[in-house]
């Protein structure tokens, strides 16, 4: 049952950094079971850039917590960077999450009694970096994502758009191979979210691969490659760029008569 | 890993004053076990130590004079013999007191079994002829020391006056006062001179064994040997043990209960402020999982930081107790310098470090356990309460009850198993105070009703030198004394038994004595008795049945017809009517007279009035009352209530968070639908405020019940009787309720006051 | 553009050029440029129905140019228009009608259809977000204008969700 997009092959290329085949999850929610993820194909390609998009409910959420290994699929197989990941245990898992998988929350789930400094050492001094090498490289994010002066505040003391971007600098310190992030956006008003995107696309310039979840069309566009997700399949795995023939601005959306 | 420890040093910043409170309730867990510790300890109890450096002997006998006790000696197990030694009964005066003493006569070399171990002045000396050593427990009453002069007058009523040489301990029988007559050694010839008629005198041997177990038996084979008729009395090590330890003893069991009840009490409250914790950070604990922390990590977390705050609280109390121990009065003072001076009190100390973490840890383990479960994908719990309005509600709306009140009484019970739960955590320290409270009406039922626990006489008369018609008429003029009851005491022997009972004939069949019975009824006939659980024990009998005693070298056959309260001799006591020792030559001559007061009478005014009426030839003493002795207790069930109270508050902040926490996901809601924040905080507020009423009723009644049990218990264990228990007053318990409700409403109202004005966009969006 | 230029002439005189000018200012490079040659037509046209006058002005060294002025029925005109709320139904275009009548024809299917438009309207925001990226910071207006074209497109994109969801 899969759709339109890349063929997908049977043993994983050398450059995918994630490569799922025929993923199943499914909900047991008050006895009434529900397909959240249903032979689900992926392969994302180092430094690529993808969506998912999807009305609610579609199995978007699902689909990156799987890919993450923050839950456990049913079946199918999911690699990551060319090792089998799907059935480990949740403490390999963990292990591996610290230096491979970063992840953004649309709330950004900063530990509330932590400094904005200490929530992102914490995944550095996880894996095992030395103290001092963690925070070098804390400051050295904090800087780029331009919040160096809030770093000793709580998260109660940072309005939204700065949190987000403490949740940013947490799921790259250890820079992660895949950075995933559901609904980065979800929570911010359109300038916060102009911010965050342009940082995502700096990073992802800078060869970063990322597999976001949205339901914002503009927050897709960004992305390379936008994948829909329907009632926990693929529908549709289109590339994005360019409009074709010539762009005529606003006027391809409105027009303006007086 | 330096990971774990930001974590846990910024959640325990963020939750300072739980942590302090826990390592508080910690340090006072440690500090009451330490002392029981110290108080338990063998080494430190004055009978062991004694018993080893005098080499005492195991069994003591007094038999008549003239009895050949050379059989004695053969008997198996036997290894050594003390004695025969003189005795005379006598009467020792100094200034004002009068106490009786038993004179010893010893030659003047130390004996080598039973050695009497000198603690001031000299031992005898053949130099000094009226000199005495007075054991070292008679002296302390008395005020007599080395140098001093004491008067002694003999049962003929002349007086002699002997130099106090010395004071000396021994093992042979217990401490005086709860052990009488006291013990005075002096030289032959001055008990010769003091009591030349020997027929007063008696003998008193002791018996070494090789086999202390073998004690009852071989004292049973001693007096079978003698003829029981022969023997006035038999005492065994153990008697002596438990009479000179029993204060240590009590006191140690009180604070090794103390501290067991609190440590239990400690570890549940931190399991259940360990829980609530949980789930507070259930989106934290999600975020960690997703940050790479494996759930051992998580577990261990947890279980890293309940452990620190426990050793951190023990390291506090076992320095306190450590330091400060040494200074406190009495035998707590006492026990605690000589145990530091043992080689293995530091293994006691770790390893009762050991226990309250290990209690504590394993306590914690099952929330650590379920923070390590948490789902790395936090779920929304989408458990809104039910639409359905029970009929109860429905009801109380009828009658137009606020309906803050209301929701507030719905959301307290809508899930059962929670309430009941959070019910049955507030209903332990409730229960617990109560069974403190218990005890502390006991005491005051001791104080202020002293007849129902056999204390009905507050004064005893002795007459020296005085007839018994003019003694009655003088106790009966006196206008305090309600009644006056002449008694006898002497010991008993039970055949069989290898330890005598005291036997107290007290009132005539004209004129009986009250005595506080507690099961069966009063003596009626001259063959009847009552008797104490001690001595109903020890005769292994119950009421109803018949025993045959032998006292005074007559035989007695009794009927128990009832079982008295006898807080003195460990209950060992069978009491009759003076009718019953009636013999060939009438009454028997009273030794002292039990005088009754009349309410409101002043027992010191009437112990002046009768002791100048009578020039001094009336002895007029305050009964020995065993609740004074018991003021330890009273400090202890303060303590135990506070630290009770304290633990009851950390349930109280725990169940308020997780009610908070319910009902900040609702208060958008409710503010959505009309409800103003006082409305709101009042929701909240009776919500914990009925679970905490709740919890105050299950757990008051249920600890009246335990607490009857418990008290009844220890009495009938210590010989006392069951029977004493006193429940505390209904208004007590109304009180402490009230005030238990009243706390749980101010801990709630603050946070609760806040979380209803928090600006409605945070309160709808946390989850 | 009528009623734009009447609204720029109300501020003040100006000639064709001019307005051409004013009007790339306003909007910016978000919207195509009108050429000068249509705004010289709606000036005809505006003058003819008597809401602006136009006035030759010789110059030195150049041919005249002619500036116009708003007239007091122009001035009428314009305060009728702000006064009006804006009308008119959105204008569909023909994907509804195609995704309507796809099934039958043969010739396309209905979620291909949907699977072309959404990959149309993508490209088409991510055109937009060059141009916000692109366009001066302070031109509140021309960033107003894309951000309106782009809740459109979430709109259309949303509503193309919906279709998939239920004409599947």
């Amino acid at each position: 049952m899969s759709r339109p997009g890349p063929s997908v092959a049977a043993v994983p290329p050398p450059d995918a950094m994630l490569w799922v085949k025929d993923l199943v999850k499914v909900h047991r929610a008050q006895g009434v079971p529900s397909h959240a993820v249903r032979h689900v194909d992926l392969q994302v390609d180092r430094g690529e850039f993808v969506a998912v998009m999807g009305p609610s409910g579609a199995g978007k959420s699902t689909l990156l917590h799987l890919l993450g290994g923050l839950d456990r699929p049913d079946s199918g197989e999911i690699w990551l960077d060319g090792r089998r990941v799907d059935g480990l245990p949740e403490s390999r898992w963990a292990v591996l999450r610290r230096r491979s998988v970063g992840f953004v929350f649309q709330f950004s789930n900063l530990v509330a009694n932590m400094t904005a400094a200490d929530n992102v050492e914490l995944p550095a001094l996880l894996a095992g970096i030395p103290p001092r090498q963690a925070r070098a490289r804390r400051e050295e994010l904090f800087a780029e994502l331009g919040i160096e002066d809030k770093a000793g505040s709580t998260p109660a003391g940072l309005a939204g758009g700065e949190q987000q971007r403490v949740a940013l600098a947490r799921a790259l310190v250890n820079e992660p191979g895949l950075l995933l992030a559901d609904e980065p956006t979800g929570s911010l008003d359109s300038r916060n979210t102009r911010d965050v995107l342009r940082l995502l696309s700096r990073f992802h310039e800078r060869g970063q691969t990322i597999v976001l979840v949205t339901h914002d069309a503009r927050v897709a566009s960004t992305a390379d490659r936008v994948i829909s997700l329907f009632d926990g399949e693929i529908a549709d795995d289109t590339a994005v760029g360019p409009p074709s023939g010539t762009s005529n601005g606003v006027a391809d959306v409105l027009r303006l008569e007086s | 890993m330096r990971a774990v420890l930001r974590w846990e040093l910024a959640d325990l910043r963020a939750h300072r004053a739980q942590a302090a409170l826990m390592v508080l309730v910690t340090a006072v867990v440690a500090v009451s076990l330490i002392l029981a510790d110290a108080l338990l300890v063998d080494a430190t109890n004055p009978w062991q130590r004694i018993f080893k450096q005098s080499h005492g002997s195991h069994v003591w006998l007094h038999v008549r004079p003239g009895v050949n006790t050379s059989p004695l000696a053969r008997l198996d197990g036997v290894t050594a013999v003390a004695g025969p030694y003189r005795t005379a009964p006598s009467t020792l005066v100094r200034s004002a007191e009068k106490v009786s003493l038993e004179l010893r006569a010893v030659g003047p070399a130390l004996p080598a079994v039973s050695r009497p171990l000198v603690q001031t002045g000299r031992w005898l000396t053949p130099s000094v002829t009226d000199g005495v050593v007075l054991e070292s427990s008679l002296a302390h009453s008395v005020w007599a020391g080395v140098g001093d002069d004491v008067t002694v007058r003999s049962v003929d009523g002349t007086t002699h006056t002997l130099r106090v040489l010395g004071t000396a301990d021994t093992a042979d029988q217990g401490p005086y006062p709860d052990w009488t007559p006291g013990i005075g050694w002096v030289l032959p010839a001055t008990l010769d001179r003091i009591e030349p008629d020997p027929a007063r005198t008696q003998q008193a041997i002791g018996l070494r064994l090789a086999d202390p177990a073998a004690t009852d038996f071989t004292a049973q084979e001693a007096v079978n040997a003698l003829g029981s008729a022969q023997v006035a009395e038999v005492s065994t090590w153990q008697q002596v043990r438990s009479a000179m330890d029993l204060g240590n003893r009590l006191l140690g069991l009180m604070l090794g209960v103390f501290g067991l009840v609190a440590l239990l009490a400690a570890a549940l409250a931190m399991a259940g402020g360990a829980g609530g914790r949980v789930l507070a950070q259930v989106q934290d604990i999600a975020m960690l999982k997703a940050v790479g922390f494996t759930p051992a990590q998580i577990v261990r977390l947890f279980l890293y930081e309940h452990t620190a705050l426990a050793v951190a609280g023990f390291a506090l109390g076992s320095a306190a107790a450590s330091l400060l121990g040494p200074l406190l009065p009495g035998p707590l003072g006492q026990s605690m310098v000589l145990w530091q001076g043992q080689p293995d009190h530091l293994d006691a100390i770790v390893a009762t470090g050991f226990g309250v973490v290990l209690s504590i840890g394993l306590a914690t383990a099952l929330p650590a356990w379920r923070a390590g479960r948490v789902p790395a994908v936090p779920t929304v719990r989408s458990d809104r309460p039910a639409g359905r309005m029970s009929r109860l509600a429905r009801l109380a709306l009828l009658l137009r009850l606020p309906p803050a009140l209301v929701l507030g009484a719905r959301d307290a019970f809508h899930r059962p198993l929670r309430a009941s739960l959070t019910v049955s955590r507030l209903a332990i320290p409730v229960l617990m105070i109560t069974v403190a409270l218990g005890g502390w009406a006991t005491l005051d039922g001791f104080q202020q009703h002293p007849q129902r626990v056999g204390l009905a006489a507050p004064l005893t008369a002795r007459p020296t030198g005085l007839d018994d018609a003019s003694a009655q008429r003088l106790l009966n003029r006196r206008p305090g004394v309600a009644a006056a009851y002449p008694g006898v005491e002497i010991q008993a022997l039970v055949p069989g038994e290898t330890t005598s009972i005291t036997m107290r004939a007290l009132g005539t069949s004209a004129h009986p004595y009250p005595f506080a019975v507690a099961e069966g009824r009063g003596i009626r006939d001259t063959d009847e008795a009552v008797a104490g659980q001690g001595a109903l024990d020890l005769m292994h009998v119950s009421v109803g049945q018949w025993v045959r005693v032998m006292a005074g070298g007559t035989p007695h056959i009794l009927h128990i017809v009832g079982r008295s309260i006898e807080p003195d001799h460990n209950g060992d006591m069978l009491s009759v009517n003076l009718d019953a020792l009636e013999g060939p030559g009438g009454l028997p001559r009273p030794q002292y007279y039990a005088l009754v007061l009349r309410p409101g009478a002043n027992a010191d005014a009437v112990r002046a009035g009768l002791t100048a009426a009578s020039h001094g030839r009336l002895d007029v003493r305050p009964t020995a009352d065993p609740a004074d002795q018991l003021g330890p207790v009273r400090v202890v069930v303060v303590g135990l209530v506070a630290v009770l109270a304290l633990i009851g508050l950390v349930e109280l902040v725990t169940a308020t968070s997780h009610a908070l926490r319910d009902h900040t996901r609702d208060v958008g809601v409710l503010r959505a639908m009309g409800l103003t924040p006082r409305q709101i905080a009042t929701v909240v507020v009776t919500g914990t405020g009925l679970l905490t009423l709740v919890a105050v009723v299950v757990g008051t009644g249920l600890g009246v019940v335990a607490s009857d049990a418990l008290i009844n218990l220890q009495g009938r264990a210590s010989g006392v009787g069951a029977g004493i228990a006193q429940t505390p007053s209904p208004w007590t318990l109304l009180l402490a309720g009230a005030l238990a409700v009243a706390a749980a409403v101010c801990v709630c109202v603050v946070p609760a006051r806040r979380a209803a004005r928090a600006p409605v966009t945070s309160a709808l969006s946390t989850f | 553009m009528r009623l734009a230029l009447l609204a720029l002439l109300a501020k003040e005189p100006a000639h064709g050029y001019e307005l051409k000018q004013a009007l790339e200012q306003t909007f910016g490079a978000a919207y195509p440029q009108p050429n000068i040659g249509q705004i010289y037509v709606t000036l005809g046209r505006l003058e003819q129905n008597g809401l602006i006058q136009g006035q030759d002005v010789s110059q030195s060294s150049r041919p005249n140019k002619r500036v116009y002025e708003i007239t007091e029925a122009g001035r009428a005109a314009l305060a009728g228009w702000f006064d009006e709320p804006t009308e008119g139904p959105r204008v569909r275009d023909d994907f509804f009608t195609k995704l309507a009548l796809a099934p039958g024809t043969g010739a396309a299917d209905r979620v291909a259809l949907i699977n072309k438009q959404r990959r149309h309207y993508l490209n088409i925001m991510r055109g937009l977000s060059r141009l916000a990226a692109a366009e001066d910071r302070d031109n509140r207006i021309a960033h107003l204008l894309i951000e309106g074209a782009m809740l459109h497109l979430q709109a259309d994109l949303d509503w193309l969700e919906r279709c998939q969801e239920e004409l599947e």
